[in-house]
């Protein structure tokens, strides 16, 4: 059902507003993901909002490919297999090179009452038996992650084939041309199954969590967001571990003092390993470190959404520098690591001091009822975080890097990196360019990939400096579906705020929202930090502006006055870590890092959600 | 035989003693006990007043005026409540009781290094800051009072007070019966606000039991409690102590002490101030903790008044004037909010939630 207000038409806003700069942009995605003729009718009637969460940037074809899968699995998860009664799946749609998505109206009250039925049969084993269940979880996604690894990949696609691959034996029965296009199709199989297992229980998550929310804002109406988040969080989830093992090769390498000497050197990564394995000492953490780095450093320096971000695997660079900065941190006598025990007991602390203020005896106990199925549970939102964006989507990118790279060779694309600017569909096809150009003998042309690439770049690149409209359509009156109210937080202010802000160019906007996700005030000045490369840039007592943070970043929050970021919610990890640290923050802005500049004059609200920007930077 | 005390330092003042020194009295002696600043200054005790009643034998007169009188007609009230005050203007202070207070005054002033200290004297009556009824504002406060003639004066004025129109309608309203409501007199060193306000240690709104209410502005406390100045409204968790929700007010009056010292008049604020925050985030943490502490202390949530000393550093500078039940919320039955229910039964009301938009 459609309330009174109104955001442009989608079909005409695609058809009108977006900027000339971005022409040739509908064909960098899969034709079903575009508003059309075909589905006019119900695309007209629906509500479709901007997914800054997930997409906050413009999305380069692969990319997408994440978005693709999770389009599928979140939504069946909710209509086809949990059977969340009024709540339907969550389309998507692309609009100049930027994500919209809608939480589609719940079906017919038949449907609901059918589902009703199927939801109590099976929402509940998922946390009465959660420990088994992760456990089995975490072997399937490991299992699968090690298979996507597996996939074999080609080195070139050599002129002849050498001779021990032809005779005596064994002859495998194929070419590197097939091995090109089956690992390609594998890596693509092996990613939409992960993700398929990425909602194996996280829709459940998303509403046990809303549940107790319920339950806590019925006994304490005023009782802040980041207040229930804090009660749930975990402290020792796999997102933190990275940062954990960080702490735990400083301490190593604190005991070596030679080997600590050349790790606090300012020196790339590389040159400081060269170093190191020219004595014992540094051999022995050496050793250590590659132990650790799978799974650990495959975590990404940014969200995991996006190619370009890397991962401490590939950008060694970053898990040194931290190391570096840890060992000076040893050497002041500062304590490195988070407090894990201090930070449970602290929230336990917290849930016993708010349940106290519970006068009714019945409440109370409703209350925890609410409250340990919502733990119990909660951690597969924190746990299952690492292991698919993270661990998983590094392995996908470093594949995709290979494949890329024989492609490059064969010189259908200038490097590695442009098989990203070719969605999932059209990789296939420029698979088989390349592999039919390469059968067919010297000298065979094939389609210009390398041209459209580079034109493809040029199109994300203006997109970025595009502000799309915050959402498309009539807004609905109503919201039934879990993860558009805890995840996009989709409430009547925001709606109110998206129709108020339509319109506004980004160099004129002097306010911006997001979550309130870690209290306080601070004003100060702003250093935009687009890339984890780009952290000792920060000096102490900055605001930092970047687009997400994981707990990598942790060194650096606890040296500035205020965090804001453009994607992450209220659980986001960037919330959890600046609530530790007591660091004023807003996360989920969606456009902090487009519309503040270094050198801005910011003033950071972390208890409304809002950042002002005082004054611009000359 | 009986022993009077006339006069009681705070520090002999528990809430046992609600019929000598008034609820707020009673009040303010738990909370110096329990080691929460307040300004310095004694209670002087209904045996004072019952003493000039005795004295001036005006007493008997006074209740049968009183039975007398029909609440429907204003006119008659207004005369009655004029006659008993005269009444009691006319008489001077017991002799023994002047003395006490005197000697305390005295003893006030050389602690304070002025001669002259100001003072606050605040009526304390035993039917007030009771659960069921504040009676807040019922009787009357003085406000910078220096010197012993007008500390006397101020402490007659307020027994006076126990008979203005409105509080003789109160209690007769509330069923109090007249002759059994006494009253004793608070004196205390005058702080100089810099800024005062009220604070809920439960959101009076909502009865959210989780939030501290607090309401400031600049000056004395008497504009935000006459509600003359729109005050900053801060909502606090008092568990997290996070502020998270602040309205800062234009506020264009502060009540402040007159030039020469002595009493208290309304100013304008500078354009320049009326939006700044009358307090410091460490302020408002420290006022929430203190709160705590008296909230814990009784049991149940409280609604305190508080100022801040312009000339004192943090935090010995933040003074808890008064504190008495919040009578809002305390007075409700709570009742279960959720009923029992297992975690299936909330779930599947979640799921099957619709939110409107």
């Amino acid at each position: 059902m459609a309330s009174d207000k109104q955001f442009p038409d989608p079909h005409q806003y695609v058809a009108e507003e977006i900027p000339p700069e971005l022409e040739g942009w509908e064909e960098m995605y899969p034709p079903h993901f575009l508003f059309g003729e075909d589905r006019k009718d119900w695309e007209k009637k629906e509500f479709w909002y901007l997914d800054k969460i997930h997409a906050p940037y413009p999305m380069p074809p692969l990319d997408q490919i994440f978005q693709q899968a999770w389009q599928i699995s979140l939504s069946q998860h909710t209509t086809r297999i949990f059977c969340i009664p009024p709540a339907q799946g969550v389309a998507h749609r692309m609009v100049g090179c930027y994500q919209y998505i809608c939480a589609i109206e719940p079906p017919p009250e038949e449907i609901i009452k059918e589902k009703a039925e199927l939801f109590q049969a099976r929402a509940h084993y998922p946390v009465e038996n959660y420990e088994q269940l992760w456990q089995e979880w975490l072997t399937r996604l490991q299992a699968l992650g090690g298979e996507l690894e597996a996939i074999y990949v080609p080195e070139e696609l050599p002129k002849y084939l050498p001779a021990e691959d032809v005779f005596p034996n064994p002859f495998k029965g194929y070419a590197p041309s097939y091995e090109l296009i089956e690992a390609f199709d594998q890596a693509v199989n092996c990613m939409y199954k992960g993700w398929q297992y990425h909602f194996n229980y996280l829709n459940l998550t998303y509403l046990y969590y809303l549940m107790f929310f319920d339950v806590a804002k019925k006994l304490f109406p005023d009782i802040s967001d980041s207040a229930i988040s804090k009660m749930v969080a975990g402290a020792e989830v796999s997102m933190f571990r990275p940062e954990e093992e960080l702490c735990k090769l400083s301490r190593l390498a604190h005991a070596y003092p030679r080997a600590s000497d050349v790790l606090k050197k300012e020196a790339p990564a590389a040159e400081k390993m060269e170093e190191l394995k020219k004595f014992d000492e540094g051999k022995r953490w050496l050793q250590e470190m590659e132990a650790l780095k799978k799974p650990w450093f495959y975590i990404s320096c940014g969200s995991g959404w996006y190619h370009y971000e890397g991962s401490w695997i590939n950008k060694l660079d970053i898990p040194f520098n931290y190391i570096k900065n840890y060992l000076e941190r040893l050497d002041r006598g500062e304590r490195i690591e988070r407090a894990y025990e201090e930070i449970s007991e602290a929230r336990d602390k917290l849930v016993a001091e708010y349940s106290k203020l519970i006068t009714s005896e019945e409440d109370r106990t409703t209350f925890f009822n609410a409250y340990n199925d919502c733990r119990t549970i909660y951690k597969y939102a924190e746990d299952h975080l690492f292991w698919v964006e993270h661990w998983f989507h590094t392995i996908w990118f470093d594949k995709m890097r290979e494949i890329g790279a024989v492609i490059a060779k064969f010189g259908a694309i200038r490097e590695a990196d442009d098989i990203f600017m070719f969605n999932r569909l059209e990789v296939p096809t420029l698979i088989e360019d390349v592999t039919t150009s390469w059968s067919l003998g010297e000298d065979i042309p094939m389609m210009k990939w390398s041209e459209k690439a580079e034109k493809r770049k040029k199109i994300l690149d203006a997109a970025a400096n595009w502000s799309p409209s915050p959402a498309l359509g009539p807004a609905p009156s109503e919201v039934a579906e879990p993860f558009t109210v805890m995840l996009w937080g989709v409430t009547t202010d925001k709606v109110d705020e998206w129709l108020k802000g339509t319109t506004v160019e980004p160099d004129k906007v002097t306010e911006i929202k997001g979550f309130a996700a870690s209290a306080g005030l601070a004003e100060g000045v702003a250093r935009v930090l687009k890339k984890a490369e780009h952290l000792d840039e920060l000096e102490a007592g900055e605001i930092m502006v970047c687009p997400s943070t994981n707990p990598s970043w942790a060194p650096a929050l606890s040296r500035v006055k205020a965090a804001v970021t453009d994607i992450g919610g209220l659980t986001s990890h960037a919330a959890i870590v600046s609530r530790e640290y007591g660091v004023p923050s807003v996360t989920g802005t969606g456009i902090a890092t487009s519309v503040i500049k270094t050198g801005d004059l910011i003033k950071v609200n972390g208890d409304e959600g809002t950042v002002e920007i005082i004054k611009k930077a000359d | 035989m009986i022993i009077m005390d006339y006069v009681l330092d705070y520090s002999e003042i528990n809430k046992s003693f609600l019929n000598r020194v008034g609820g707020k009295n009673a009040n303010l002696g738990e909370m110096i006990n329990k080691g929460i600043r307040i300004p310095p200054g004694f209670a002087v005790t209904t045996d004072s007043y019952l003493l000039f009643l005795d004295r001036a034998g005006i007493g008997k007169e006074i209740f049968k005026l009183l039975a007398g009188i029909d609440l429907s007609k204003n006119v008659m009230l207004n005369d009655i409540s004029a006659q008993v005050r005269e009444m009691i203007a006319a008489y001077s202070v017991p002799a023994e009781v002047e003395e006490e207070v005197l000697k305390r005054y005295e003893l006030l002033c050389e602690k304070c290094g002025d001669k002259e200290t100001p003072v606050a004297v605040r009526s304390s009556a035993t039917a007030e800051d009771l659960p069921t009824a504040s009676f807040a504002g019922q009787q009357d406060t003085y406000l910078w009072v220096r010197g012993k003639e007008e500390v006397i004066d101020a402490v007659r004025r307020c027994w006076a007070s126990l008979f203005t129109s409105r509080a003789i309608s109160y209690r007769a309203n509330n069923n109090f019966p007249h002759d059994k409501v006494l009253i004793s007199v608070g004196v205390q060193k005058m702080v100089n606000a810099r800024s005062a306000g009220v604070l809920f240690t439960i959101n009076p709104s909502t009865g959210d039991p989780s939030q501290v209410i607090i309401e400031g502005s600049w000056g004395l406390g008497e504009a935000v409690v006459s509600g003359n100045v729109n005050p900053d409204y801060f909502m606090v968790d008092k568990i997290l102590k996070d502020i998270h929700c602040r309205k800062i007010a234009c506020k264009t009056i502060e009540c402040l002490p007159c030039s020469e010292g002595r009493g208290v008049e309304e100013i304008d604020i500078d354009p320049e101030r009326q939006t700044v925050p009358c307090l410091e985030d460490k302020e408002i943490i420290e006022l929430v903790t203190i709160s705590r502490l008296i909230e814990d202390h009784y049991g149940y949530p409280q609604d305190i008044e508080w100022a801040i000393e312009k000339d004192l550093p943090f935090p010995e500078n933040i003074f808890i004037l008064q504190n008495r039940p919040e009578t809002v919320w305390s007075q409700k039955k709570r009742e279960n909010l959720l009923e029992k229910k297992s975690s299936r039964d909330l779930l599947l009301e979640r799921a099957t939630k619709i939110i409107r938009l």
